[in-house]
């Protein structure tokens, strides 16, 4: 599903933030992805989002090779793959609805279809109640459940989470968590950056450490061994 | 279409519609593009009413300005007899002649009327009017000549100064003259404004552009994080865009009707000066307003400018703004 093949990004001014990094995340695998901050971690992120691009090495999604995609199809590259931010990057004027459905406006539904869809969304996360609400209005877990429900809201087959938990207390963490172990369940793929070693310990998936740009480690075991 | 994902159904293009239905769809969701742009400038009326000013202003110029011209259009074709060309004929032309002469204009395509003043006619009408009343009695011989009034169908006076070449080689004709001196000088006069209309008009709708351009990018701006995060979902920039182009179309359809506004009132305020002016030269001069048509146009021009002005906003501004996102 997902393939980075000696993939390296650095920097003008000689920083690099990601060095001959290879790895495979299989179709309908999770994964997380550790290490501290400035590892490379968010650069990853970007990397697949198409938000940077390689300096060597090349990344595909799919057998897709994401250097061949030009500019103008960036856009209908992130209509597949669904992203959640620790900002939650939600637009804070518009109500739940909204955010939730601009994924879909976006690609052209409207009416009954698109109201169905969200409130899918929504449901899934538990939100449904909340579907009026302005983002403001709404505490931090909500605030992110709401992101989480956006990301998927066009049931995306690849899922990427930067830091998802990383301003929740342990028990809504979980609860974020098993969100993503729901849509694991049906499928999807999904990639999950956190420093988190606790939730990861509890959670023991497939783990990707990197340390300076470099991956480390690759497996159940990573989060002791660095430590 | 998916580019990742092979026969992956996106969009709305996944759900089964007529042809009929999505060609509703397309003028819906427009039109509702279209009214959010306008509850956008309605959300902040401070910096949109300033621009649509702006524009207002700017506009007023070059429309009073065409006006002007066709006003003063008005006047030089309403005076015809200026037009009028005087032809002085020999002194031994007799009545037969006259007659042919007559004849020979009136058959003439470019000529709209002849009138023939005797000149014992004419003697009369001096010796009324001159002043010189007994003095002119003593002259045994009637000195004037006779006199033939041609009025061109064509006006203008290059088209006038064409026939009055053509008369003056008449055989039986003495002097041909055409008082275009004045005629000429209107027409350069309004030739003149028309001109400076036109500059002014380009210079004042380089101003509007650039106005329209500047409101838009600072709106784009204001709406930085929002761009970022529809990129960050997907969003192409034409569809980014074109909100921002909607509401350049209603700055300039406002500018449009302000200035169309501005023009009524000013054009109600001059009435009473110009009016005292043409009753002075009792002249049945009637002020030209903006017809309909012009209405139109000048509706037309307005939104263009608006649409120009923000489609280059949106072409510098809306690209630069990269999803930094995670």
């Amino acid at each position: 599903m997902l393939r980075f093949e000696q993939v390296t990004k650095s920097y003008s001014g000689g920083f690099v933030a990601l060095d001959r990094v290879s790895f495979h995340l299989e179709k309908g695998e999770m994964a997380f992805l550790t290490g501290h901050s400035g590892a490379g971690k968010s650069t990853l992120l970007k990397l697949i989002s198409l938000i940077e691009r390689p300096t060597t090495g090349k990344v595909f999604i799919n057998g897709v090779d994401l250097s061949r995609v030009s500019r103008g199809q960036v856009p209908y590259v992130r209509r597949d793959i669904g992203m959640i931010f620790q900002n939650h990057k939600l637009l804070m004027n518009h109500s739940v609805f909204d955010n939730v459905a601009l994924p879909l406006v976006i690609e052209g539904f409207s009416g009954k279809d698109m109201i169905k869809r969200v409130h899918a969304a929504l449901d899934k996360v538990g939100l449904l109640d909340k579907v009026r609400c302005l983002p403001h209005t709404l505490s931090g877990g909500e605030q992110q459940r709401v992101g989480i429900a956006r990301a998927v809201v066009n049931r995306p087959p690849l899922l990427l989470a930067d830091e998802p938990t990383g301003n929740l207390d342990p028990d809504l963490s979980k609860d974020i968590m098993n969100v993503f172990e729901a849509f694991n369940q049906v499928g999807v793929s999904v990639l999950i950056a956190s420093h988190d070693l606790s939730l990861l310990a509890r959670m023991r998936y497939r783990t990707l450490t990197l340390k300076n740009g470099r991956m480390i480690n690759d497996g159940l075991t990573s989060y002791g061994a660095d430590e | 279409m998916s580019i990742l994902f092979q026969g992956r159904a996106t969009g709305a293009t996944a759900v089964k519609q007529s042809l009929w239905n999505r060609f509703v769809m397309f003028w819906v969701h427009h039109l509702r593009q279209a009214m959010a742009s306008l509850g956008e400038i309605w959300l902040t009326p401070a910096s949109s009413l300033l621009t649509v000013a702006v524009l207002g202003v700017s506009l007023t110029l070059p429309v009073t300005l065409h006006l002007m011209v066709k006003n003063l259009q008005q006047v030089s074709s309403s005076v015809d007899q200026a037009a009028q060309i005087s032809l002085f004929l020999k002194a031994d032309t007799n009545e037969t002649q006259i007659a042919e002469l007559i004849a020979l204009l009136q058959a003439n395509p470019d000529v709209a009327d002849v009138q023939f003043i005797d000149k014992s006619q004419a003697l009369a009408e001096f010796t009324a009017e001159s002043g010189f009343g007994d003095a002119l009695s003593y002259i045994e011989d009637n000195p004037l000549p006779h006199v033939m009034l041609v009025s061109p169908k064509n006006t203008s006076s290059a088209a006038a100064s064409a026939l009055l070449a053509t008369l003056q080689q008449e055989r039986y004709v003495e002097l041909a003259k055409l008082d275009i001196g004045w005629l000429e000088r209107l027409d350069a006069i309004v030739s003149l404004v028309r001109q400076v209309a036109i500059a002014v008009a380009l210079l004042l709708m380089v101003a509007v552009l650039l106005v329209v351009g500047n409101t838009i990018r600072l709106m784009i701006l204001n709406k930085k994080d929002e761009i970022e995060v529809m990129k960050l979902v997907g969003a192409t920039n034409s569809y980014i865009q074109r909100p921002f182009l909607y509401t350049g179309i209603w700055l300039g359809f406002f500018g449009g009707i302000l200035t169309f506004l501005i023009e009524e009132v000013l054009l109600w305020w001059l009435k009473q000066a110009i009016s005292s002016v043409t009753q002075l030269y009792e002249s049945t001069f009637t002020l030209q307003q903006l017809s309909l048509a012009e209405l139109g146009y000048l509706l037309l021009v307005a939104v263009g400018l608006g649409f120009i002005g923000s489609l280059l906003a949106v072409r510098r501004n809306i690209s630069q703004i990269e999803a930094t996102g995670l």
